[in-house]
C-alpha cells in the first residue's frame, strides 16, 4: 500500500510539473519539453518492436516521416482541415506503410530484419528526396497553418498559441503512451513478448505467429506516425533530412538502449537524458554526434539493460535485504 | 565508332569502375557478416577513414602511391583494434549488440574526420602517370578510372587465390558456412575472426582511398558508399562473395546508365531493384541462411 501511496504522490507532482510548466519557464525550454516528448512517443513504438518483439526497426524514421509528411501535406493541400484528424492522418499514415510492409517484414528476424528495415527506410528517404513535386525535397513543406481545436458548438481554441498547443501535444503523446502501455498488459502484448522468447513454442501452442509480427508492426507504425504528425505541428516544417534521414532512425535505438530496453519506460528515461545532454554539450562543442556515440558504445559495452537496468540492479544490490522473495 | 556508341562504351567503363569500387567495400562487409554475423555498419565509415589518411599521407610525404600503401593498412588496424576491444567484449550478448556498437562506432568517426579535417570536400591529387586519357578504338577514356578497375581486379585476384587455393583460405571458407563447427576443430576462430575483420577493412580502406581522387574526401562519403555496399550485400545475399560480385557490377552499370539516361531517379532504381528482390527473395538472390 505504501509503495502505491509514493507512486501516486509521485505522478501527481509529475502531472503538476508538466502542467505549470510553460508558465515557468520559458518558450525555449517548452518546446525542448515538447521535443522530448515526441522523441518519447518515438522511441517507445521503437521499443515495441526492439524490447518486446525482440526485432530491431532499423529504418523507424520511415514510419515518423511518412506520418510527419501525412500531417504536413494535409494541411497544405486540404483547406480548413481540423486538427484532431492531422493527427489521425498521420497516424493512418504509419500504420499503413507498416501494414504495406509487414508481408516482407514477418518472415525474418534478427539482423535480416534490421537489414531489411535499414533497406526500406533508406528506399523511402530516397523517394522522398528525389520526388520534389510532392515532398519538397530538401526544402520540405513547411509554412501551413495550423488549425484550431474545434469541437463545434462548443468550443475553439486556437493552436498559433505556443501554451495552448503544448497542452494540446502534451495530451495527445500521453493518452497516446497510456494506450501503448496499456497495449503491453494486454494478452496480446504477452503474446508479443512469448514471439520474442520462445516463437518456436507459441507456434505450437496454435498462435499465428506472421499475424502476431504483423499486428505489433502495425501499432508501432501507427503510433510512430502520430509522433512524427505532432513533430510537424511543432516545427511547422517537414523536411526529407529533418525527419526521414536515418539518423533520425538511429535517434530512437540510441534512447531505447540508454533507457533500457527491457522496460516500458525506459525510452522515455533515454529521450530524457539524449535530449538533456544535447542541450548541456550543444554550449561546448558542435560535435554532438562524438559524445552520443561514444556514450552509447559505453552502454552498449557496460550497460546492455541501459539506465533502467542499472538502476534495478543497484537496488536489488542494496535495498533487498530482508525481502522474502 | 559513332559517337553514341563511344558515349555507351565510356559509360560502361564507368560503371565497371564503381562496381569494382562497390565490390572491394562489399566483399569485407559480405564475408564478415557471413562469419561473425555482424552488420558492419561501420564498415564505410573505415573506408571514409582510408580516404582521409591518403589525404594526410599525401600532404606528408607528396607521394600518391606511398599513401595508397600506408592508410589502408592503417584502417586496417583500426579495425582489429575494433574487433578486439569493442565486438568481441559484447559478442556474448548476441548479434543486435554488436551491430549497435558499429553504429556508435560510425558516429565516432564521422565526427572525428569532421574534427580533424573539417566539413569540406578535399582533393586527392593524382600523380601525373595517371593522369590524363587514354585513347584506344576511338573511345577516349581517364587513365585513372582504368588504373581502379585495373587495381581492383588484381587485388581481387590476390584475395581469391588466398581464399579457394591455401589452408588459410579454408578455415575461412569453413568458418563462414559453421563457425562452431570450426571452433570445436581446434581451429583458433578469434583470431581468425579478427584477421578477416582486419582484411576486410583493408579492403574497404583500399576502395577508400583509391576512390578518394575519383568523388573527392568529404564526410558523407561514408554513406554514399555505405548505402551503396550495403544495398549490393543485401541484393546479392547476405554472406555470399559471388552474389556481392555480380550484384556489385550490375548495381555499378545500372548507377551509370541509370545517371545517363534518367539522372533524377538513378538512385531510387537502385533501391527500387533492392525491394523488388527483396519481395520474392528476402535471404537475396545468393543467400541461403538467416
Amino acid at each position: 500500500m505504501r509503495n502505491n501511496l509514493h507512486k501516486w504522490i509521485l505522478g501527481g507532482l509529475a502531472i503538476i510539473l508538466v502542467a505549470i510548466l510553460p508558465r515557468v519557464v520559458g518558450a525555449y525550454y517548452t518546446n525542448f519539453f515538447l521535443a522530448f516528448a515526441i522523441f518519447s512517443l518515438y522511441a517507445v513504438t521503437l521499443n515495441l518492436l526492439l524490447g518486446y518483439m525482440g526485432v530491431l526497426s532499423f529504418g523507424h524514421a520511415m514510419f515518423f516521416g511518412i506520418g510527419a509528411y501525412a500531417a504536413a501535406l494535409a494541411l497544405t493541400h486540404i483547406k480548413g482541415f481540423p486538427l484532431l484528424p492531422v493527427v489521425l492522418v498521420g497516424g493512418l499514415a504509419g500504420g499503413l506503410l507498416a501494414l504495406i510492409l509487414s508481408p516482407l517484414l514477418v518472415r525474418v528476424s534478427g539482423t535480416a530484419f534490421a537489414m531489411l528495415t535499414l533497406a526500406f527506410g533508406q528506399l523511402i528517404f530516397i523517394v522522398a528526396l528525389k520526388y520534389r513535386e510532392v515532398t519538397g525535397g530538401e526544402d520540405g513543406i513547411g509554412g501551413y497553418a495550423i488549425p484550431p481545436l474545434n469541437i463545434p458548438g462548443v468550443l475553439s481554441i486556437d493552436m498559433t498559441d505556443k501554451v495552448n498547443f503544448y497542452y494540446f501535444a502534451v495530451a495527445v503523446i500521453v493518452v497516446c503512451l497510456f494506450l501503448l502501455w496499456f497495449y503491453t498488459k494486454t494478452p496480446f502484448g504477452s503474446l508479443v513478448v512469448g514471439v520474442r522468447d520462445n516463437s518456436m513454442r507459441l507456434d505450437y501452442l496454435g498462435f499465428n505467429l506472421p499475424q502476431t509480427r504483423a499486428i505489433n508492426l502495425v501499432v508501432c507504425g501507427t503510433f510512430a506516425g502520430i509522433a512524427g504528425s505532432v513533430h510537424a505541428l511543432l516545427m511547422k516544417l517537414v523536411s526529407t533530412v529533418g525527419v526521414l534521414d536515418i539518423n533520425n532512425s538511429f535517434a530512437p535505438i540510441m534512447m531505447a538502449y540508454i533507457g533500457g530496453v527491457g522496460s516500458f519506460f525506459g525510452p522515455i528515461i533515454g529521450s530524457g537524458v539524449l535530449h538533456l545532454l544535447e542541450d548541456l554539450v550543444i554550449r561546448f562543442t558542435e560535435r554532438i554526434g562524438l559524445v552520443n556515440g561514444a556514450i552509447f558504445i559505453l552502454v552498449v559495452l557496460y550497460a546492455p539493460m541501459g539506465l533502467v537496468g542499472l538502476f534495478s540492479a543497484a537496488k536489488e544490490k542494496w535495498f533487498s535485504k530482508g525481502k522474502v522473495s | 565508332m559513332s559517337p553514341t556508341a563511344v558515349l555507351y562504351v565510356a559509360q560502361a567503363i564507368h560503371g565497371l569502375a564503381y562496381g569494382m569500387l562497390l565490390f572491394l567495400v562489399a566483399s569485407g562487409l559480405t564475408m564478415i557478416f557471413g562469419m561473425m554475423g555482424i552488420l558492419n555498419i561501420a564498415h564505410a565509415s573505415f573506408a571514409m577513414l582510408s580516404a582521409y589518411f591518403c589525404y594526410q599521407v599525401m600532404l606528408l610525404t607528396g607521394n600518391f602511391w606511398v599513401a595508397l600503401l600506408i592508410a589502408p593498412v592503417v584502417a586496417g588496424v583500426f579495425g582489429v583494434l575494433t574487433e578486439r576491444f569493442l565486438l568481441r567484449t559484447v559478442h556474448k550478448q548476441g548479434h543486435l549488440a554488436e551491430l549497435l556498437i558499429t553504429v556508435g562506432i560510425m558516429m565516432v568517426i564521422l565526427e572525428v574526420v569532421k574534427i580533424g579535417w573539417g566539413t569540406e570536400s578535399l582533393v586527392v591529387k593524382i600523380p601525373p602517370s595517371l593522369s590524363g586519357l587514354v585513347n584506344f578504338a576511338g573511345v577516349t577514356y581517364p587513365i585513372y578510372r582504368l588504373f581502379v578497375i585495373g587495381s581492383s581486379i588484381v587485388i581481387l585476384g590476390i584475395m581469391a587465390l588466398i581464399l579457394f587455393k591455401t589452408r588459410l583460405g579454408k578455415i575461412v571458407r569453413a568458418a563462414v558456412s559453421d563457425a562452431d563447427m570450426v571452433n570445436a576443430l581446434g581451429i583458433n576462430t578469434p583470431v581468425v575472426f579478427m584477421l578477416v575483420f582486419g582484411i576486410g577493412i583493408w579492403l574497404a580502406g583500399v576502395a577508400g582511398a583509391v576512390a578518394g581522387p575519383l568523388l573527392t574526401v568529404f564526410p558523407g562519403m561514408a554513406d554514399q558508399l555505405g548505402m551503396d555496399a550495403f544495398v549490393v550485400v543485401v541484393v546479392g545475399g547476405f554472406g555470399s562473395l559471388l552474389g556481392a560480385f555480380i550484384v556489385a557490377l550490375f548495381l555499378g552499370e545500372l548507377n551509370a546508365y541509370g545517371i545517363q539516361f534518367i539522372p533524377r531517379l538513378a538512385p531510387v532504381l537502385m533501391f527500387a531493384f533492392m525491394a523488388l528482390v527483396l519481395a520474392f527473395k528476402p535471404m537475396g538472390l545468393f543467400g541461403e541462411r538467416e
